[in-house]
This record gives structure tokens, C-alpha cells and sequence, in this order.
């Protein structure tokens, strides 16, 4: 497709290794003061026919009323949001069997089991059961985050009993077979190999190694390596589709124009035969590795021939989803590198024009967490870039942010939970984030009260704590003799040479 | 037979619009109150009270086909420009001050038309309003080589992460050369080239901006939680003065005619060749256009979808396929692509992706595939729906094309009279294997060895 040319990256503020992105945020208690309009300094003499900037009143309150949570007769937790405006139903299933809990020398496993669920479930081959979800108008989304996998379908109102049979289907009687698995395996294959065309795609890998070790929990890609990914079996996906996939750890999310009664009514007669294995649940894996600051690389550059742009990126560790630091850290964030005003975007972007966007995330898994800024930027000037990407990190962390960021960010904070939970889809699958987070449904509420109460000082001691990067690794994607001699100057010692998996092997594609 | 079935749930997916809206009409519904101000500005309200929330969208009728020679590229760098501020805001201003409300904003610039929308807490309408009116009577005439300088540089960033650095990202930049004639403003991507952009200047900005960005030419939407009455007031006061203009002429769009098979390789940083097929196809709206909608469902949506079924799944062929319609004013193309699974030549893939097309021109499309292709077409338009900014983005473009921001239903009527007789028809005297533009993305490492790689 030709597309349409934006502004911005659409989504260029997320960060896409870790499940959890962004905070989203619930517009709590307080209003803002209402904004004073002054009349703008350069305002011409005569009279300006526009008039001047308006006075603005205040912002209304939002409630986001918390969902119901029940659990089904299997163990299955429910957490239900009745919304009747349209007759549209959400379902997210989550369950906490994201890459995190790959085996060690199988990295990849639960992105592939997630693959294998609609190959054919229940009655239904893979181009059966396809042909059904097309014929209710929708689409079957299956995702896998470090922490989780999901299973998600938007439907009419009329059409949620046959959705459910579906997802039901999918979730609890998936078939996979061998035909089906040689196949999904081939092109999880290729498409590794394809990752490493992808200079933002090998930036994540490569983030992910040098933070957390290439062969961790939360360090190697949520969807595995080329030399690993041929040893999988279809044994190996049975086996963890077994451990992992269980009702009692299931939760469903469902959200739109649907009673409890008919929820209830629904799941009993399609998740209800969902049994879990005699075996107690697994283990959860060990979520707080992460590299040795001493340990890390200072630098680290992955040649990119004849590139056009490096990717820059700043890493270092940050906080789990459920530390109290998480909600003021977004803060911080917002004013960094989460917005379009902020520091980061205004200097690269804005006032140097050294790229088409930069920013900054902390992302918040179930365990150790990361701060990531980055920025794609013209090779002649990646030294220069990286300098100034590192200053406004070092500035915020020295000295917080200003009383007008401050302000701003709050603002932002009570506008993100409107969006954030607008439509019924993103509704079901934030809170089924919440839920494989392990953090109580009305989280973003509570972590809205405690960033509108956020004062300067407490973030200063956060930005301080979490964004020094005296310790952090840089990360460089670009063509190497073009950027290593820039990168001389930012006194980073000699960089480390990996490839596009990182410290691991490159394994060529066979042709 | 679906025939039924598929009307039924035509029925239910129509109702929830209904529900939403206040109307008792028995058709698609999005409510709105649509005006002109004296100086030509279309202005559409649309009052949503779900949530406290509001969004502003304002499309001019301009776009990459309305740029001159040695100006590739423009239409885009002006939207960035619009964002570079005037007296009553300067530079950074029109973001700084919508963020500090709790607002965000985007833009995009296709070959046709240019689109700005804002978003906002409802209390924040007023600052939208002043800073869009603001900007519509000042921008150009308050332009400096600093402000253009400045886009132009993040422009070509653009261009580089975008398109150049993107596996594959070279095949859009290549593709409307090979398929319009260079007398066809369709001819150069949206995008446009480094040197035409380094070309531009001040006085581009200026007189691009007095033809194109006046009243007449644009088309505005309010969306959300707000009052009407005091909002035509404020709309009134805002942008009531700004000078009315001559709407102006677009300009020509010369029939695209392609009569023969053109072939080119590009080489790529990329593992696995890739096949992109093209062809000009009917414009937006025109007879056909819906249909080739629809053979894209067909072809490629879903797992049951012909080219999957045949490439992916049946044969262990492509790694992914992907078709489109590009539905431009006058411009349009269909396109089918796909890259090849490790060791499978593009010559063994066309011959896969041939016998598809040949199958659906020969061929009538059995009632039940059509009745799903149409199913999920017209789901994933009421669904997008769902959305306050998208919905007042879909008013504003049925505006823009077709004068009429209520066209939504009768839009889904095009698709509803769909036969399978007429979707034959519209494939085969568009998708012709004997005339088209066939090009090849090829890794670079194997380029030189492959000679004549076609």
C-alpha cells in the first residue's frame, strides 16, 4: 500500500520489546486550575480580528467505573465492564505465559505456541476456523509480551456467543498439528531472518541483550533466535501449551454491550470444559536478572552498510510495573521523551532537525524493568546526536524538571485515561495487561491520584535515581565506517561489535 | 442462502450507529449539523457526550498532485510547516500550548488531500479553534527560511527512516514512476525527492499557501463533548474574518494508460526477494473501485483468502502477501505483492500469483466468498467508527470527495451492489497479466551474480 506521509510516527513512542507500554493513565480527583490566558507578547499593535489566545475553563472529571471480577466455575477469573452506548463486545484472554517463561534453550517457545492456537481448534482446521472469524466481521488477534499471551476479538453485540465459541475453541482445544506446525514454524523462521533487515527490530534485540544478558528471562527477543528456533518441536509447544495454558491462570476480559448473566451463560458453555492439568501451576521465572552495571557494554555498534541513519539508543535498568516509583517515573518520562514538546524530541527534532523523531520510555514489566531513549538520525551527525541525547538525560536527572513541565505532564496524565480507555478493545486489552501484571483492576486510577499528587522535588529524586546514565549502554545501529569515528569522541572507550542478534551467533539465511 | 444472513447482520452492525446518534433513520447515521461560513469554509459538528473529550479536523484539498515541476515532495513539507507557528504563536507554541491542556496532534499528506487533526479534553476547544483559524489566516504570510529549513531537514529524516533505511521501504518511492506517465501528477511519490525538497523556498511556501490554504478550499469538523450553539459562535468569531479567495482549480489529472508489461529490479538490504505487481485502477468512487475492494479481501485477508490459501498454505511458496486498492481522486492503483519463502525464485511466485488473478478474472466468486468478503469490509468500516477521532477523519473525507459528510451509508451501498458478475468484470479489465508494472526487490549481496533476475 502507498501509505499517507505523517507528521509523526504514528506509535513511535512505544516501545515494542516489553509488553508494558506507556502508562496509561485515569483522570483522578482533581482538576487543574483553569489555565490563564495572556495575551500573547507578539501580538500585532492593530486589532487583531482573531483576538487574542482564549481563557480556558476547566477540565471536567472522567470516572472509568472499575470492572466487576467474578471467577468462573473452572477457576477462570473474569473481570467484567458492562458499556451499552453501541453493541459492540471485546474479548481479551490473557494468561501469563509470555516469553519470559521460555525455557532457556528454547527461546521463542511461547511466541510459537501463541501461533499455533488458531492452526486449527476444535472441530475447525486452520482455513475453517479462519473462514469462521471472517464471517463475524472480525479478526482473531494473538500477542505474545514478555509477561503474557493474548487472545483478542471485537464482535457485535449479536455475535458474542459465536465469538466466545471461538476464542474458547482457540484457547482450550487448539489442535496443533503437524502439517500446520512444519509450516508456522517455517515462516516463524524466515521471519527471524528477515528481522535483521530491520534496523529498528535489531535495535530491540540488541537493547534487550546488553541490558538483561542475551539468554535471560527478559533479555533474549520475545520471539526467539535463528539457531534456537530450528531445534523447536511440535513436542516442545505441547508441552509448554500444557504447563503454561490452564484456566486457573486465565483471565477473560470482556468489555461492551453484554450483562454479567450473559457472560456467564457464555463462558460456562464454551471455557467451562476447560480443564486444568493435575500438575500444579509452573514456576514463575526468575524476573529480576539483569547484567551487572560493571558488566554491561559502554557501547555497542551493529553495522549497517551503506544506511542512511543510525538507530541511537541510550539503555539502562528501570522499575517493575508494581514499584511505587512506576506511575512518577511516566511522569518524568512524558517530560523527557514522551511527548512531542518534550526535551528530547524539542532538541533532536525541533531545534537540531537531526531526525524525524526521538524519544524516551520506561517500560514497566512484571519484574525488572528498562528505561530506553531513541532516535533515528542521520549518519553524519549519530556522534553529534548522541551527545546531545545523552546531555538531556544527564540535565533532568541533575537538576528535574520545570514547574511548566510539570503542569503539562499532569495535564497529559488526565487526558491519556480518556483515550486509554475509549474504545472497547483497548479497554479489554489494558485491562487484561493490568491483570497479567499482577496489578488490581482500578491501577490506573490509584497511579493517576499519585501522579496528580506529584510534586517537583519527588521527581527530581526519581529522575535522579533511575535516568543517570553514568552507568548506561549506547546502542548504535548504523554503518560502521561512517559512525565509529564520531563515536570516539562521546567517551565511551572502544565500542563492542555485535550483530544483529546481539552477542549470539549470526546465523545467515540459507538460500 | 448468506445472502440473508449477511443482510442480518448488516442490520445489527447499521443499529449501534443508530443507538449512538439521536436519529430514527434506518440507514448508517453519524449525526452532524454541516454550514458554510459567508468566506467558504465548510464547517461539519459533531456532538458526542460520551466523553469529555473533543477533536478537531480540518482537510484541505491539496496534496502531492497539486505540486509543480521541481517540487516533489512540497504539499508534505508545507504540512510540517503549518506546525512552525505565526506572531500570535510562535514557533513551538501551537504544540506546547495544546499539550499543556492534555491535548496531542497529528497530520498526514496524501497525493490528494492534506489533513490536520487535534485532540483534546473538551475545555480545550477554544485553544483549537484560535489555534487552527489562527494558522489557516497567517501561516504563510508570517513564513521564514529558519521555519523551512528546519522541516525540511526533519522531512528528509522522514524520508530516510521511513523509506530509505525500511526493508523493501525503496519499492513506494519507485513504484508511481514506473506506473504514471511524468506528465501525471501521480507520477512522484507523496514523499518527493531530497533535491526537490532542498529546492524549495520562502516564496514557495507564500504563494503555495495564498492558492491553496484559503477558506473555499478547506473543510473543518468539531467532533465531541461540546455545546453547539456557542460553538458556531466561537467558529463565527474565529474564523468568520479571515478574506474569503476564488476557490481554485485543481489541476488536470491526464488518464493513466499502462499497455504493455514494464519490468525493473531494485536491490535491497533485505534476505528475501520480493514481487510487486501494479496496475492503474479505477479512481475513488468509479465503477470498479468498490469491486477491487473487495477481490483485496478475497485475495488476501484471512487465512481462507485465495493468495494465502494458495501461497502460503498450500504451498510452501511466500513468507507474506499483501494486496491493496489505492483509491486517489484520479490516480489509483492496485497492487499485489509478495516476498518469497528461501529458495523459492519470483519467477515460481508470479506463476502462483498469476494463476490467482487468472482464476478470479475467469471466474465468477462463488455468492458465499463474496457474502464474507462483504462482511468483513463493511465490519471494519462501522467498527472504525467506534473512534471520535476517526469518525470525524471519515466525515471530513466524505467532505473532501464527495461534498457530502453523510456519505458513509451510500458509500456502503457501492459495496452492498456488488455482484459476482461486476467484481469479474472489474478484474479483468484491470488486473491484466499482459499489462502492468512487475517489479523486483532483490538482496543486495546476490544482485550482481542473479544478471537478469526477473
Amino acid at each position: 500500500m502507498r501509505p499517507v506521509v505523517f507528521r509523526l510516527a504514528l506509535g513511535a513512542l512505544c516501545l515494542s520489546e516489553l509488553s508494558a507500554c506507556g502508562g496509561a493513565a485515569i483522570v483522578g480527583t482533581s482538576p487543574p486550575p483553569a489555565p490563564v490566558a495572556s495575551a500573547p507578547a507578539a501580538a500585532p499593535q492593530e486589532t487583531d480580528r482573531l483576538g487574542p489566545r482564549p481563557a480556558l475553563g476547566a477540565a471536567r472529571d472522567v470516572r472509568v467505573p472499575p470492572p466487576v471480577v467474578f471467577k468462573t466455575a473452572n477457576s477462570v477469573t473474569v473481570w467484567l465492564v458492562e458499556r451499552h452506548a453501541l453493541p459492540l463486545v471485546s474479548v481479551t484472554i490473557a494468561l501469563p505465559a509470555g516469553s519470559a517463561s521460555d525455557p532457556a534453550d528454547r527461546p521463542g517457545l511461547a511466541h510459537l505456541t501463541a501461533d499455533m492456537l488458531d492452526e486449527g481448534a476444535g472441530d475447525l482446521n486452520a482455513i475453517a476456523l479462519s473462514a469462521a472469524v471472517s464471517d463475524l466481521g472480525t479478526t482473531l488477534s494473538i500477542d505474545t509480551g514478555v509477561d503474557a499471551s493474548t487472545v483478542s476479538m471485537t464482535v457485535l453485540k449479536g455475535n458474542f456467543p459465536k465469538a466466545m465459541r471461538i476464542l474458547a475453541d482457540v484457547v482450550a482445544r487448539p489442535r496443533m498439528e503437524a502439517r500446520d506446525f512444519k509450516r508456522v514454524s517455517d515462516l516463524w523462521i524466515n521471519g527471524l531472518e528477515q528481522r535483521q533487515d530491520d534496523p529498528d527490530e535489531v535495535a530491540r534485540v540488541v537493547i534487550g541483550a546488553a541490558l538483561y544478558g542475551a539468554r535471560t528471562p527478559y533479555g533474549h527477543p520475545r520471539d526467539g533466535y535463528v539457531a534456537d528456533a530450528r531445534k523447536v518441536r511440535l513436542a516442545d509447544v505441547k508441552r509448554f501449551y500444557a504447563n503454561q495454558w490452564r484456566p486457573d491462570r486465565a483471565v477473560a476480559v470482556v468489555v461492551g454491550d453484554v450483562t454479567r448473566a450473559e457472560v456467564e451463560s457464555a463462558l460456562g458453555a464454551t471455557l467451562g470444559s476447560w480443564k486444568a492439568v493435575a500438575t500444579p501451576a509452573p514456576p514463575e521465572p526468575d524476573l529480576s536478572s539483569l547484567v551487572p552495571a560493571a558488566q554491561r557494554p559502554r557501547l555497542v555498534v551493529v553495522d549497517r552498510a551503506d544506511a542512511p541513519q543510525s538507530v541511537i539508543a541510550v539503555v539502562r535498568d528501570g522499575v517493575s510495573a508494581g514499584s511505587p516509583e512506576a506511575p512518577l517515573l511516566d511522569l518524568v518520562n512524558t517530560a523527557l521523551g514522551g511527548s512531542f514538546t518534550s526535551r528530547l524530541n524539542q532538541n533532536l527534532r525541533e531545534d537540531k532537525h537531526w531526525t524525524y523523531g526521538a524519544f524516551t520510555a520506561f517500560t514497566h514489566p512484571r519484574g525488572q524493568g528498562a528505561f530506553v531513549a531513541r532516535a533515528s538520525v542521520f549518519v553524519e551527525v549519530t556522534g553529534k546526536a548522541l551527545k546531545e541525547m545523552l546531555g538531556e538525560l544527564e540535565n533532568i536527572a541533575a537538576r528535574g524538571m520545570t514547574e511548566e513541565e510539570l503542569s503539562k505532564v499532569k495535564a497529559q496524565d488526565r487526558a491519556d485515561l480518556v483515550q486509554t480507555y475509549e474504545i472497547v478493545g483497548g479497554t479489554a486489552q489494558r485491562l487484561a495487561q493490568l491483570f497479567s501484571l499482577g496489578l488490581d483492576p482500578s491501577f490506573d486510577v490509584k497511579a493517576s491520584v499519585v501522579r496528580q499528587g506529584a510534586t517537583l522535588q519527588v521527581l527530581a529524586e526519581q529522575a535522579k535515581a533511575h535516568i543517570d546514565v553514568s552507568k548506561a549502554t549506547v546502542v548504535v545501529v548504523g554503518p560502521k565506517d561512517k559512525v565509529v569515528r564520531q563515536l570516539a569522541e562521546a567517551g565511551l572507550g572502544d565500542p563492542v561489535f555485535w550483530g544483529p542478534e546481539g552477542p549470539m551467533p549470526t546465523a545467515r539465511a540459507v538460500r | 442462502m448468506n445472502r440473508r444472513a449477511l443482510r442480518d447482520g448488516l442490520v445489527a452492525t447499521l443499529s449501534w450507529l443508530l443507538l449512538a446518534s439521536a436519529g430514527d433513520a434506518s440507514a448508517l447515521d453519524v449525526p452532524f449539523q454541516k454550514y458554510a461560513l459567508p468566506n467558504g469554509l465548510t464547517v461539519i459538528l459533531h456532538e458526542d457526550h460520551t466523553l469529555p473529550m473533543v477533536t478537531v479536523n480540518v482537510v484541505y484539498r491539496v496534496g502531492s498532485r497539486y505540486e509543480e515541476q521541481g517540487r516533489t515532495g512540497f504539499a508534505h513539507l508545507f504540512e510540517h510547516l503549518m506546525f512552525m507557528g505565526t506572531r500570535r504563536a510562535p514557533t513551538k507554541m501551537f504544540d506546547a500550548w495544546m499539550e499543556k491542556e492534555g491535548g496531542w496532534n497529528n497530520a498526514w499528506t496524501s497525493e490528494d488531500y492534506t489533513d490536520y487533526f487535534d485532540v483534546a479534553p473538551a475545555h480545550a476547544l477554544p485553544l483549537l479553534l484560535w489555534l487552527e483559524a489562527d494558522r489557516m489566516s497567517a501561516l504563510g504570510h508570517e513564513m521564514t527560511l529558519d521555519k523551512l529549513d528546519a522541516q525540511r531537514d526533519v522531512v528528509r529524516n522522514e524520508r530516510r527512516q521511513t523509506s530509505e533505511n525500511q526493508p523493501y521501504g525503496k519499492v513506494e518511492l519507485r513504484l508511481p514512476e514506473l506506473l504514471f506517465p511524468p506528465d501525471s501528477p501521480y507520477h512522484h511519490p507523496v514523499i518527493g525527492s531530497h533535491e526537490d525538497l532542498q529546492a524549495a523556498t520562502v516564496d514557495d511556501v507564500k504563494s503555495f499557501f495564498g492558492r491553496w490554504y484559503v477558506p473555499t478550499n478547506a473543510s473543518m469538523v468539531v467532533a465531541g463533548d461540546f455545546d453547539p450553539a456557542q460553538t458556531r459562535a466561537l467558529i463565527e468569531r474565529s474564523f468568520g474574518w479571515i478574506p474569503a479567495q476564488a476557490p481554485p482549480q485543481p489541476p488536470p489529472i491526464p488518464p493513466a494508460r499502462l499497455d504493455h508489461v514494464v519490468r525493473e529490479t531494485i536491490q535491497d538490504n533485505v534476505q528475501l526477494p520480493k514481487v510487486v505487481m501494479a496496475w492503474p485502477s479505477p479512481d475513488r468512487y468509479a465503477l470498479g473501485d468498490a469491486e477491487l475492494d473487495l477481490a483485496r479481501v478475497i485475495l488476501d485477508e484471512g487465512k481462507s483468502s485465495r493468495l494465502f490459501k494458495a501461497l502460503v498454505y498450500e504451498h510452501d511458496l511466500a513468507q507474506e502477501v499483501k494486496v491493496s486498492q489505492n483509491s486517489r481522486d484520479g490516480g489509483s492503483d492496485f497492487e499485489v505483492e509478495a516476498i518469497a519463502r528461501p529458495g523459492v525464485s519470483l519467477e515460481q511466485l508470479e506463476t502462483a500469483i498469476d494463476g490467482e488473478l487468472r482464476r478470479l478474472a475467469s471466474e465468477p466468486v462463488p455468492a458465499e466468498e463474496l457474502a464474507r468478503a462483504k462482511t468483513q469490509f463493511e465490519t471494519k468500516f462501522v467498527q472504525r467508527l467506534e473512534s471520535l477521532v476517526e469518525r470525524a477523519m471519515v466525515l471530513n473525507l466524505y467532505q473532501a470527495t464527495k461534498g457530502d459528510p453523510g456519505y458513509a451509508e451510500r458509500d456502503l451501498q457501492r459495496y452492498r451492489a456488488v455482484t459476482p458478475a461486476s467484481l469479474q468484470h472489474a478484474v479483468k479489465s484491470t488486473v491484466r497479466l499482459d499489462a502492468r508494472v512487475v517489479l523486483h526487490v532483490v538482496p543486495k549481496e546476490k544482485a550482481a551474480g542473479e544478471g537478469g533476475a526477473r
